[in-house]
Order: C-alpha cells, then structure tokens, then sequence
C-alpha cells in the first residue's frame, strides 16, 4: 500500500517536472539563454531578475538591493576564472546564500526588538526602527499588478527550500542540475521541492485557473 | 496521469520576467552601478594581485641581498681590528675626558711616571 502510494507520488512529481521541463522548452525556443560574453555582460543579463528574486523572498528594497550587490561582487571575486556556462548557478547559489543569511539576521534582530519591548508590524518581519521603504513601490510599473502580487504572496508562503526550488526552476528557468547546483542538494531532492511547491501555489492560486 | 496543465508556471515566469523588465529607473540605476563596482573592482584587486606578484619576490630578493651583504661585510673600527673592546663613547666622541669606570686603574696610580716620561721624552727630542 505505502510504496503504491509513493510510487503515485513519484509519478505525480515526475508529471510536474515534466511539466515545467516542456515549459523550459517552448520558453527556450524564444530566449535562448546565450553564452555570455564578460562577466559585465552577464550580470548585466541578470541584475534585475535577481533583483525580482531577492525582493520576492526579502519584502524589502534595500535588502534586495544589498543581497544582489554582494552576490556580484563574490561572484567577481571568487569565480571570474570559471568557464561562463557555469556562472549561472554559481551566482543563483550565492544569491540563494546571501538571501538566507539576511533572513536570519532579521529574525536575530526581531527577537532582539520582540526581548527590548518593542513590536514587529507584521509578527517576524522588520523590526520596529527599519525605515520604511520609500522608494516606488516593486508593482508600481507593472502591468498586471495584482497577479505578481498574488503569486508574490502565495510564493511567500511556501517554505524555504520549496520556494527556492520554485524560483529558480520555474521563475528563472534553471535546469535541475543547475539547480540542485544552486540550492546544493541532490536533483531528486529538487524535483520533490518542486512538486510539493506547485502543487500548494496551485491551491493558492485557484483563480488563475 | 495526465501531465498536470502548465498555465501556473508560464504565468508566474511571464509575471516574473514582466516585473525585472517593468523596474523602476533608480533601481536599473542602482543596479547597474552596483555591476560596475563590482566589476571595477575585482580589475583594481586583480592589478593589485599582479603587482604584489612582482614586487614580492623582489623585496625578498633585496631583502636577502642585504643580509648577506651585512653577514660578508661586517662594520670595522677606525684602526683596522673588530672594534669589541672599544667602548661606543669613545668610539663616538673623542674630545669627552675618559670614563672613571672604563679606564685602566694603573693609569691613575702611575700618573706620576707616566707625566716624567713625557717631559723626558719631550726634552731628548728636542736634542
């Protein structure tokens, strides 16, 4: 009964990356993910979507802002030497890192708030001194709004690795290897990530059906 | 089972790719400076590597010259021999009068032969 019930559930996971693999497929088809030439011309190909994907897991400008900064900066400094077919998940990886590292050191400085006295807007998102983030706001200039606000809060919900395993699979097109790569585990692992995330932003997000 | 319908996933990367192209002016611009420095700045650290990479072995080169030229060579006193028993104040200065301490005592006790003498010797020169 249970290895019938897990052989479904691999089916089901296969059935999903399937998915997303004939996805990456027609979607390659029109933006072929070139070679790039210079390390400027490649992060200047991926600034603003890293941008995307550091404020979608951060809520905050300035922490994206920093998150992207630093990963281009380490890039840079460590990896320049590498062949450039492999600085795509090298950097998601780094930002990836970057992005978990200023989660924790918020939550560090939300106990630290919650112990003083003080109280977070929002239960454990930015301490009560962070300044409010003045700039225009991510939707401002966007289209359609309020669905990536809707996907936004639906990712947002998922837990860690599902929603790095989402993003970078899905939103930023990565392969599995690339992306196991990135979120450094295993590829089966990624693909499990994977299924369980979609199958809950699919239950999020009955509207876009 | 039918493959699941992918509508979700090319929404939200339609969406996603939307937004970084929709992105405000100051932030592209901020961005883009960010790429530079980064970029500038592992040029500038790389030039730097490089120069640390020749000037290194140089200064160790030097370094070592100058130790062996100090171990060959060492510094000779005034009259030829190795200067040891030269205290550095009258080696330094000759015009101060001899330290009570460092002088020979015996030349105390036989100041007055030795005064004799240099009048002895004074007088048979001038004869």
């Amino acid at each position: 009964m249970e290895s019938q019930h897990a052989r479904s559930g691999e089916a089901d996971d296969d059935a999903m990356n399937s998915a997303v693999s004939t996805l990456d497929t027609e979607l390659l088809a029109e933006d072929v993910r070139a070679v790039p030439v210079s390390m400027d011309a490649f992060l200047a190909q991926v600034e603003r979507r890293a941008f995307r994907m550091a404020e979608l897991n951060l809520g905050h400008r300035e922490d994206a802002l920093d998150a992207v900064q630093d990963a281009m900066l380490r890039l840079v400094k460590h990896y320049s030497d590498k062949p450039p077919q492999e600085w795509t998940p090298l950097f998601w990886g780094i930002l990836r890192r970057r992005i978990v590292d200023l989660q924790r050191r918020r939550k560090v400085r939300s106990i630290v708030v919650g112990w003083l006295g003080g109280r977070d807007e929002d239960g454990e998102d930015l301490p009560a001194w962070e300044p409010a983030d003045m700039g225009p706001g991510p939707l401002e200039r966007l289209h359609d709004s309020q669905s990536y606000a809707d996907m936004a809060a639906a990712v947002k919900l998922l837990p860690q690795r599902q929603r790095e395993a989402f993003m970078l699979r899905v939103l930023e097109g990565l392969d599995v290897a690339e992306t196991a790569q990135a979120m450094g585990c295993s590829e089966g692992s990624v693909k499990t990530h994977l299924s369980r995330a979609l199958q809950r932003l699919r239950d999020q997000l009955e509207d876009w059906r | 089972m039918n493959a699941p319908d992918n509508h979700l996933e090319r929404r939200a990367r339609e969406l996603y790719r939307e937004a970084a192209r929709q992105l405000d002016p100051a932030t592209a611009a901020r961005l883009r400076a960010a790429r530079r420095a980064a970029v500038s700045g592992a040029d500038g650290s790389s030039l730097a590597q490089r120069l640390l990479q020749l000037l290194l072995p140089a200064g160790a080169f030097a370094a070592i010259a100058f130790a062996a030229l100090m171990l060959s060579s060492p510094v000779q006193g005034p009259t030829g021999g190795t200067g040891a028993g030269l205290s550095p104040v009258t080696e330094a200065d000759g015009e101060l009068p001899p330290d009570a301490a460092a002088a020979d005592p015996a030349l105390y006790q036989n100041l007055d032969f030795y005064g004799w003498l240099a009048k002895n010797g004074d007088s048979q020169a001038s004869r």
